[in-house]
Parts: C-alpha cells; structure tokens; sequence
C-alpha cells in the first residue's frame, strides 16, 4: 500500500518503509515503526529556531524524533536525519506524550517546538503529542519541509498552532539536485494550505550560485501569500555533502533582498554570528519594534522587546505577533 | 570596555562584548585583529589542520603584538576522540601532531613552555539515562561525569540507590558534601544543585545534545604539566609557577585538549586535577582554576541550570552561559603584553584575561567563523 503522510507516497511492506523508513504497513493500515521515540529535549530560546514572530523571549523545549523525507545535501542534522532510524534507536528517548509535556514544565519551558528532522515521518505519535499539549495548555510548534501530501498538511496544521516551513528553492533542478524531491509545488501548495489556519514563518537557505536565483520569485510568491508573512533568509552553514563548499557572501546576498523589504517587511538574514538583520522594524513608521542577536547557529536571542503588545509604541501599528511576549522565566517554577 | 570582532568569512563586525550592540572602532588594536582574523579562517573543530590553525594564528598574532605571556588551547583531538573514537594509532598520530604543533610554536617564538594535558579520553562504556526521574536531571555543557539533581522524589531515591549498587553511578552527593569539600573556596551555592550525581569511570550521563560522544574523559584524578621549574602537585599551582617565570622570560602556556598522563609526550609530573573525589573535566572549571590559581568549581558548577539565565537582556550574548568575565585570572594580573588562541570557543576570552583573545566562533561542531576579542589595548 501507499504511504499517505508524505507527497512522495512510498509503497509499503515487504520489507519498504518508505524513503524516510519511519512507516510500515499492517494490516492495511500505515503504522509507525518507532512511535514515541524521541531524539532529544533539550531548552532553547524560541528566537534561535528560529521564530521571531512566536511568542517572542519565549522558553521552547525542542524535540525530534528521527528521519526524513527530504535527501538535503547540505543537512545540518544528518547524523540523526540521514542515517538509518533503526540505527539510531539505541540513543533515543522514551516518553509518552505526558511525560514530554511535563518534561517540558519542569525545564520551565512554555512551549514544545520539533526541530531537529521532519515532523510529517512521525506524525501518529504528534498527534497524541499534540492531544496532551493541548489538555495543559502547552503550545506546540514545528519546523517542516511541508513536503507533505495534503491530508498530512491538514493533520500538521492540527497539531502545531505555529510553524517555521523550509522553503528551499524553486527551481526543478535544484531540487532534483539537492533536495532529491522532482518538484517544490506540493511545498507551495502547503504554505498557502497552512498559512490560512496557522502561524506560518518561511525559512530558505541560500546557497550562492545555486539557488540565490530563486529569491526573487521567492519573495514574489511570499508576498501573495500574505505580506506579514515573517522570511527568514539564512546564509547557508555548508555541511554533510557540502561541508568544504564556499560560504555564500554575505554583502550580495543582502543586495538581493533588498528590494523586497518594501513588500515583505519582516526579512531576516541571518544563521552567521553578528547579522545585523534580525531586527524587527515597524512596516508603516519603520521604527525598530524588536531587537535581537545574531549567534548563528549558536541560537539567536531576543534582546530587547519594544512593542506595546504587538503594537509599534511610536505609531500603534499591529506587528504580526502570534501569541504574547513570554517572559524567559515566566514558566520557571510552575510545574 | 571590551570589543569583539567577529569574522564570519568575509565579513566582519565589532561589537561591545558586555552588551552585544555594534560599536564604530576603528583603533590600531581593531585593525590588528581584523586583519589577523581574515588572514586565518577557521577549519572547523573536526578538521585535520584545526590544531594547525592555532599555531598559524598564535605566530602571526605574535608578529602582530609581541606578547610576554601566551595562552593556547589545542582541541581538535579533543572533538575528534569524542565523537568519533579513531582507532588507537590513529588516536596516538593526533596526540603527536598536536604536540607538534605545540612544539613547532615554541620553536618559531623561542617562548618558554608550560605544557598541560587536560586529561586522558577512554572509549564510553555506556550512557546512564535519568530522564525519567520524577525530579530534573541536568547535565550540563560538555560533561559527561556529572549529573545536577533536582526536586528528587522518594522513587527517585530508590532509583539512584539502585544505579549506586549497580556500579553505573559512583556516588550521589549532596551539595553540602559538595560545599564541605572545598570548604575555603568562596561558593556561590545558589547555582549548586540539590545533588550532584558522578558517573563510574568511563560512564556519562545523557544529556540533550544530539550527538552522544564515544570516548569521555577518563577519572584524571591527576593530570600531567611539563615546565622548567619542577615541584607542581596540583592544578591550583601552575599558575604560580607561569607567574614566576614570567618575571624574566616569554612564556607560553599551552594546553593539550583530551590528554592526559596515559598520553603526554614530554617529560610531566603529574598533578592533582581537583580534590578528593572531585576531578575536573576538561571545560571552564578547570581552565579557570589553571588560570587564576584557586578552585573554581562554584562559578558554573557541574549540572547547574545555566538555561534560567538565559533570558533576555544577558549580558555578554556572545560569551555563552558567561554572566561575566572572571577576575583574577593569569592575564588579568600581568603587567605585561598578553595573548591567547585556540580552538575552544568562549574560553579563550574569559578564561586567560588575555589583552587579546582569538577563538574560532564555532557551536555543537557547527562552523562560524572567528572571534576577536579585546580586552586591553593600553599597554
């Protein structure tokens, strides 16, 4: 039988678990092979994951399980996303989803975010995840690569009330070429389908001379969705396949976006130590809303949150805010 | 006011250390560190000329400045044994180039040396899980031997006295055992853990990072120091003796990542690398306590919370879980011209006191870039 979680739909059984080998088939149904295994837990700032327009200063508790459907071959995960799920199970953790849920309370954390691979390998065990988050009250979020057939999107969309989609590139050849994917349309189709119920920000890795072509149509395409729409533009961190390639420069990465932060207003440029293009500037008196840092990799932070709710303080404009302002500490000490 | 510049590969900036904000500076002493941070990208912590790298950027840097006292950290076989676990010749050639590269500074600058290993590496015999203890179990930065326990239940008890009978874990101490055993060290408990959970020799505690590490320090109830002046019985003594030499010569204080006694290619003496059943592994404890002379095991002590502080408006943002730059450390009492370089992200500016300080900008194995950081620029 064919998957139906992810757009590549995999046959299942006899012995095929699909390209991200986390599904099996029984008895006519799509199971998971490792459900409630977990990869990590561990305490993040909610700026470093990134969003920035998500419960800003927030105390996330990140979590992952294993494999993915995508073939990146710059992957900054791979030794838990590309390898064999079977392999790794010896270093995972077990925790029902009430137990995650009050992991996440005792380490003071208001949120739980999946970062570290694809939630669409490992849905069944988000859902009953998302179940028990949504009895304490505990908002739950994700990155995604939204290649996800649409009745996963719909169960994605159920699960985490905010979302961070890695929209890669646009062109077919890089996506044949790095992704291992024939096309980014279900992609496309996904952002819209999750950003008319859900918090959506929108990451893309850029890799000079490789898909710096695609910020352009990629910015257009953003701006229909809809203009509040917060675009993380990273400079690719070289690594797995591409670990010796060059890093993308900067400076021309920046005169690329330029001329869309008059129709997108929230571009970040970032994912390097020291980028000064993290900060929140206010889209109608342009007033700095939100201050962060750049860490890189490290984890960005929040450093100074100006806004009067998620109002600009100058000019009341509505910034595009899901949820409060969550003080770092707010969570401590409640479990 | 301290300055840092970052070099993220063709592209460079200077900020203000404590507050992270982006500060106009360009001074000769900026200019300097600029132009020795784009003549010297770093390799990465994994990669085959990371040790190199130290070498290459200490020698210019020592052209650039002309230092007395000289702080270096060489790791790449620290990350290297830690997470992969080569094979045992493979492990011996890396200890011998990085003693290579040690001695390859000293012979170019003509510096007398103090060299310390930090400890020896033992593959992992296996990883002790205390996620599911009613209470928090923290591990935290890079140790493996060390578990912070909080708000432990009775059950917890009875599991702890469980993995005590096993032998997995050496000993649960409370933290007036902790306190009572460096009684004269100034503490600051309120960072210390309920307990403090201390894994057998070879064991290590899970912690959160996603990568499980193969090899772990070993118990290094001694570790090794080779200098001019004989006589180092413990950890706290070495910078005494750096001091004492710095009064009529350049000296150069170097220390080895990942080995220890089992390892050293010079002739050593082994000194006490803690105090009764407390032993350092390599991280900012035990550089600190290198440093300045004293025991240093309370500033961030071993399982503490350091995410609760964290937040918004930390101070140094750049310096990780550093609240502040630690006092009297080695550079910070010299009257004379300091620098320090190496392969250790955050240490090489907070731990030596260094008037200037070059460290790769690297986290979680993940390259990016370099960072400068000037303390002094008066002398």
């Amino acid at each position: 039988m064919k998957c139906n979680y992810c757009e590549r739909r995999c046959e299942l059984g006899d012995g095929n678990y699909g390209v991200c080998r986390m599904y099996r088939e029984e008895g006519g149904a799509v199971r998971e092979r490792f459900p409630r295994r977990w990869s990590t837990y561990a305490v993040s700032r909610i700026e470093s994951l990134p969003f920035y327009h998500a419960y800003p200063g927030s105390r996330s508790m990140t979590i992952g399980t294993a494999g993915c459907n995508l073939e990146c071959r710059y992957c900054a995960n791979a030794f838990v996303a590309r390898e064999d799920p079977a392999a790794v199970q010896d270093a995972m953790y077990d925790f029902t989803p009430a137990q995650l849920v009050r992991m996440a309370a005792k380490l003071g954390c208001h949120n739980i975010v999946f970062t570290v691979n694809e939630p669409t390998v490992s849905l069944p065990s988000l859902l009953e995840l998302g179940a028990e988050s949504r009895k304490a009250g505990m908002p739950l979020g994700c990155l995604t690569n939204a290649y996800a057939t649409e009745e996963a999107t719909d169960l994605l969309a159920e699960v985490f009330s905010f979302v961070n989609v890695s929209l890669k590139g646009l062109s077919r050849a890089f996506c044949r070429q790095y992704l291992g994917i024939p096309n980014a349309g279900p992609v496309l189709r996904n952002i819209k389908r999750l950003a008319a119920t859900t918090h959506v920000e929108v990451t893309t890795p850029v890799i000079q001379s490789v898909n710096d072509g695609d910020i352009d149509p990629i910015a257009e395409f953003l701006a229909d969705v809809g203009q509040g729409i917060p675009w993380h533009v990273f400079r690719l961190l070289p690594e797995y396949r591409m670990k010796y390639a060059a890093y993308p420069h900067i400076a021309a990465i920046d005169a690329a976006l330029e001329k869309h932060r008059r129709t997108l207003p929230y571009i970040y440029f970032h994912n390097f130590v020291g980028s000064e293009w993290v900060n929140t500037l206010c889209p109608h008196c342009g007033a700095t809303v939100i201050e962060r840092f750049s860490l890189g990799c490290g984890g960005d932070r929040l450093d100074r949150y100006h806004c009067r709710g998620d109002a600009c303080p100058e000019c009341g404009y509505r910034i595009a805010i899901h949820g409060q302002r969550v003080a770092w500490n707010a969570k401590e000490g409640t479990e | 006011m301290s300055l840092a510049i970052i070099d993220a590969r063709e592209w460079q900036t200077v900020l203000d250390l404590r507050t992270g904000r982006k500060r106009a500076d360009d001074s000769p002493a900026v200019r300097l560190a600029k132009r020795v941070l784009a003549r010297h990208p770093f390799p990465g912590d994994t990669d085959a000329r990371g040790n190199r790298w130290v070498t290459d950027t200490a020698l210019d840097l020592v052209g650039e400045y002309d230092p007395q006292f000289v702080f270096l950290i060489y790791a790449q076989q620290f990350y290297l044994f830690r997470f992969s676990c080569p094979p045992a010749a493979e492990r011996a050639a890396m200890i011998d180039a990085a003693f290579a590269e040690a001695e390859r500074f000293a012979n170019e600058t003509g510096f007398c040396t103090v060299v310390v290993g930090t400890g020896d590496m033992i593959p992992t015999a296996g990883y002790i899980d205390l996620s599911g203890l009613d209470g928090l179990a923290v591990t935290s930065h890079w140790l493996t031997r060390y578990c912070g326990l909080y708000g432990l239940s009775g059950k917890d008890g009875d599991e702890l006295r469980r993995l005590t009978a096993s032998g997995l874990v050496a000993r649960v101490a409370g933290k007036d055992e902790l306190l009572s055993l460096f009684a004269d060290v100034p503490a600051a408990a309120e960072r210390l853990p309920d307990f403090l959970a201390v894994a057998r020799e070879g064991y290590c505690f899970r912690s959160t990072l996603l990568r499980r590490p193969l090899m772990v320090p070993a118990g290094n109830e001694v570790i090794p120091v080779s200098a001019p002046l004989a006589g180092i019985k413990s950890i706290t003594e070495i910078s005494g003796q750096v001091r004492k030499l710095l009064a009529d010569r350049k000296v150069a204080l170097i220390l080895l990542e990942g080995v220890g006694v089992k390892d050293f290619r010079l002739p050593h003496e082994p000194c006490a690398n803690g105090r009764g059943w407390y032993s350092y592994e390599p991280g900012e404890a035990q550089y600190l306590t290198i440093s300045t002379g004293s025991h240093q095991i309370f500033s961030y002590p071993p399982g503490y919370r350091s995410y609760r502080e964290d937040g918004e408006n930390k101070e140094y943002p750049f310096s990780g879980y550093f609240t502040s730059l630690p006092s009297g450390t080695l550079g910070q009492g010299f009257a004379g011209r300091s620098i320090a370089v190496g392969n250790r992200s955050m240490f090489m500016h907070t731990v030596p006191g260094a008037d200037i300080a070059v460290e790769c900008f690297a986290r979680n194995l993940y390259n990016q870039g370099c960072m400068a950081v000037i303390h002094r620029q008066d002398k």
